[in-house]
């Protein structure tokens, strides 16, 4: 039976699961400069040691209200296809695992969001976790974006 | 050891194959530009023996790693160059085209080796019209040594010796024949042992003087002396018989024998007016002076990967980031401690440490830069590929190939290049008909040049075709409503609308204009890596595309500016001078904020506009404007404090963020936030197109 390791993070009241294996580390949020004209979801970049990174700012990006940055906010730095960069999350739970029998595929209007970005729903006991399915979380939409 | 090439690759192999790749890339590009000198140059002799050296080595390292269809295809071009080399066959358009063909064929298979997947390319059509090449064409005229020449090498075992006449010396030669008398060439063999065999040389000469005339002893008296040489031959002007001759030499003692034979001067390369050229009938000799010239030019040289060398870069590049620390906290302390030695002595330090790395920054980023000719080299084989098809004569002009530029540069500058290049033959150089009836030379001449300029390369590619029609551009620019009716516009803005976005998509346009393919995807390209793209053209005189790049691309010298409270770096490379301009000298005209300097009008860009920030609540009489420019185009950017300046290390924003409009780049400053690096490039060109 096959077992995925998620780490589970908040945004507004919603709880989210992310593939461990995509995660590279958790940080606090740094200084974070703005970049104009870039995509709207792009918060900026950062320096994570030496490496200028671009993060995205989740809430943003799944038209939430925005709220005030608190010590729990953090930045989730993913590596996907080698590209490196950050999503910037409410607060980051857990580490849990998760039995591929409780995931479910994303129901059909998935919760208001883009549901590319949805790889389905994980039930543990009464919580719901929104698993999230980061690939096109940068790409996706700036490759349209150019060429339009 | 050997392989498979279906796959199963040894661990031990692999360690070779980078090695392998490295070389046979290299002898693949060899091949191809020796082959379309050989076409221009079809008597060259050692060129040929070069291509076969190449062929012949990537024979033999294919062979080693196994990869046997590449080893069959470069035995089958080896035959056909060797049948060239030995003169039993002529050079044609036939043979370079299928050999061109096959170094095409060759760089595809390599590719595959290097993707690590199975050579599966068909070589059998271009092996088996090698072989037709090569037995029909060893039936034609022998051209490179006529028969009878080797005929006369057989009776003689003694070949003839160039003995590299000047012309002086031909000279006396054909006088000397002209009044009947007989040229000799004679070979003296020395006794092993004999010592001092200069002086039996000089003696020989000496005895053979009372006789005639030494036109010339090779090797030379002093070579003999140097190489204690046993052997060295005369050519001898006389009217004495043969074997009056070969007495009177053997009578100097210690020699052994003394062969005379007839030298026929008309078979002299010399003779042909190519004087001191390698000769065809010493190809030993010729071998030797090739070796010996390629000793002179190796290049002290060693292959680095490159990631090792980005890493030396990068670590280098954070050694910058951390000293503009140093010297950070360097002052903060000498603002709290006024007067305190050991402050006074931790900023000498810093200063010291600050000279050290400049010098360090510099020879490490003088490690990464590559000649122009990388580049170039490629281009001669595009042109000659399109005449062949087209029917067009176009000479490809190449200067400057050993200009340096940064290796990131030299790798992205490829396809802009071949762009312009490709629109150049395409659709600047006319028909030969047609350049003959506007009163021009046949063939059209494209040059390609790059230069040093300032702090920038300058790169030119220039044509004598048909130029661009300014009028239609125009037309074509007002129906489409890129321009407005009431805009005047120099000519060569009017040339520099066909960078515009707009002007590629439209068929109708190019089947016009002739012109403006994608040449927006050109200026994007160039504008990414901080550079700029200018025309000059005139109506039936041809057209020129000024290019020009940054030199570097890793570490820069950068002035600091704040908007709002936003900081941004400009590279100084770019920076002209900062001015403090009164309010009221802003005018606006057109929509477009002017100011006049000296005579001049300075566009205007307002920093904060520029990236979506709010106007400055308080309002200042006064604004700092930047002056930035590249070539001879200024703007002024309008800002709101000037930070002054600092070295920075470019980092890339990565995909994600490439190509936005304005910005070239990020960097970290000392306090490890993250800057970003203004791309003065696209912010003047946006300021001259989208006026």
């Amino acid at each position: 039976m096959a077992e995925d390791q998620m780490v589970t993070f908040s945004l507004a009241s919603e709880e989210f699961g992310i593939d461990i294996m995509k995660v590279q580390e958790i940080i606090r949020i740094p200084p974070i400069t703005r970049v104009p004209k870039a995509r709207d979801f792009i918060e900026g970049v950062i320096n994570l040691r030496g490496n200028v990174i671009p993060v995205v700012n989740l809430r943003v990006r799944f038209g939430m209200p925005l709220e005030k940055e608190t010590d729990l906010s953090r930045i989730v730095v993913l590596q996907i296809n080698g590209k490196v960069f950050g999503i910037r999350v409410d607060g980051v739970t857990e580490v849990l695992r998760l039995n591929s029998e409780s995931i479910e595929p994303p129901p059909p209007i998935a919760l208001g969001m883009d549901a590319n970005f949805i790889r389905g729903v994980g039930k543990i006991g009464e919580r719901l976790l929104i698993l999230l399915k980061p690939d096109q979380l940068m790409d996706g939409d700036v490759i349209n974006e150019q060429t339009a | 050891m050997s392989q498979d090439d279906n796959g199963n690759k040894g661990i031990d192999l692999d360690d070779f194959l980078e090695f392998y790749l490295l070389d046979s890339q290299e002898q693949v590009e060899k091949l191809g530009s020796g082959l379309l000198q050989l076409e221009r140059d079809s008597d060259n002799i050692s060129l040929v023996n070069d291509l076969f050296r190449s062929a012949h080595s990537l024979k033999g390292a294919s062979g080693t790693m196994g990869f046997t269809p590449i080893v069959e295809l470069t035995h089958a071009a080896e035959d056909l160059l060797d049948k060239l080399r030995q003169g039993k066959m002529m050079v044609t358009n036939e043979i370079i085209d299928v050999l061109l063909a096959v170094t095409d064929r060759l760089k595809l298979m390599l590719a595959q080796v290097e993707k690590r997947i199975v050579l599966s390319l068909e070589y059998s059509d271009l092996a088996s019209q090698m072989k037709t090449l090569a037995e029909t064409g060893a039936l034609a005229e022998r051209r490179f040594s006529p028969p009878k020449k080797q005929e006369a090498k057989k009776e003689a075992d003694a070949a003839q010796i160039d003995f590299s006449l000047t012309s002086a010396e031909c000279q006396v030669v054909s006088d000397a024949l002209l009044v009947g008398k007989t040229v000799y060439q004679i070979d003296v063999i020395l006794a092993s042992e004999a010592l001092m065999k200069a002086v039996r040389a000089v003696m020989v000469i000496q005895r053979l003087e009372a006789l005639g005339t030494v036109v010339k002893v090779l090797p030379s008296i002093e070579e003999i002396e140097a190489e204690n040489e046993q052997r060295f031959s005369l050519l001898f002007v006389t009217t004495e018989r043969p074997e009056e001759i070969r007495a009177d030499v053997l009578e100097v003692s210690e020699i052994l024998n003394a062969k005379i034979t007839h030298y026929s001067l008309s078979e002299s390369p010399a003779y042909q007016g190519k004087v001191k050229e390698e000769s065809l009938d010493n190809p030993k000799e010729v071998e030797n002076t090739q070796l010996q010239q390629r000793a002179e030019n190796q290049v002290h040289t060693i292959r680095v990967d490159t990631a090792r060398m980005d890493n030396l870069i990068n670590l280098v590049g954070e050694m910058v980031i951390t000293r503009t620390r140093l010297v950070k906290i360097g002052n903060d302390l000498k603002d709290q401690n006024q007067g305190d030695a050991l402050v006074n002595s931790l900023n000498d330090a810093n200063g010291y440490l600050g000279r050290l790395m400049s010098n360090l920054q510099e020879s490490v980023m003088r490690l990464r830069m590559v000649p122009m000719g990388t580049v170039f080299s490629r281009y001669p084989r595009l042109v000659r590929d399109f005449c062949r098809k087209s029917g067009k004569k176009i000479e490809l002009v190449i200067k400057g190939e050993e200009t340096e530029l940064d290796k990131t540069v030299i790798e992205m500058i490829g396809d802009p290049l071949t762009h312009i290049i490709r629109n150049c033959v395409d659709h600047g150089i006319e028909t030969p008909e047609q350049r003959l009836e506007a009163g021009k030379k046949e063939t059209g001449t494209i040059t390609l040049d790059a230069f040093h300029e300032g702090n920038h390369i300058a790169i030119i590619v220039s044509d004598d075709g048909a130029g661009l029609d300014i009028e239609k551009i125009y037309k074509i620019a007002l129906e489409k409503g890129l321009i407005g009716e009431r805009e005047e516009l120099s000519q060569r803005e009017i040339a520099n609308l066909i960078f515009l976005p707009g002007f590629s998509t439209a068929d109708k346009v190019t089947d016009i204009s002739g012109r403006g393919v994608g040449m927006d995807v050109v200026k994007k390209a160039l504008n990414s890596l901080g550079g700029l793209i200018d025309i000059k053209t005139k109506k039936g005189e041809g057209i020129s595309f000024i290019i020009r790049l940054p030199l570097t691309l890793a570490i820069i010298q950068a002035l600091l500016v704040a908007a709002g409270e936003e900081i941004y770096a400009l590279p100084l490379s770019s920076v002209v001078e900062t001015l403090l301009v009164d309010n009221s000298e802003i005018k606006t005209v057109g929509g477009l904020a002017m100011i006049q300097l000296r005579g001049n009008t300075l566009p205007l860009i307002s920093l904060r506009q520029k990236f979506d920030l709010p106007n400055s609540d308080r309002k200042a009489d006064e604004v700092y404007v930047v002056v930035v420019g590249l070539g001879d185009k200024n703007i002024g950017l309008i800002v709101d404090e000037l930070h002054g300046q600092q070295e920075i290390v470019i980092k890339s924003l990565g995909d994600c963020l490439n190509g936005l409009p304005g910005i070239a780049g990020a960097t970290i400053l000392g306090d490890g936030k993250v800057t970003l690096i203004l791309d003065i490039g696209s912010l003047i060109q946006d300021i001259l197109i989208n006026r």
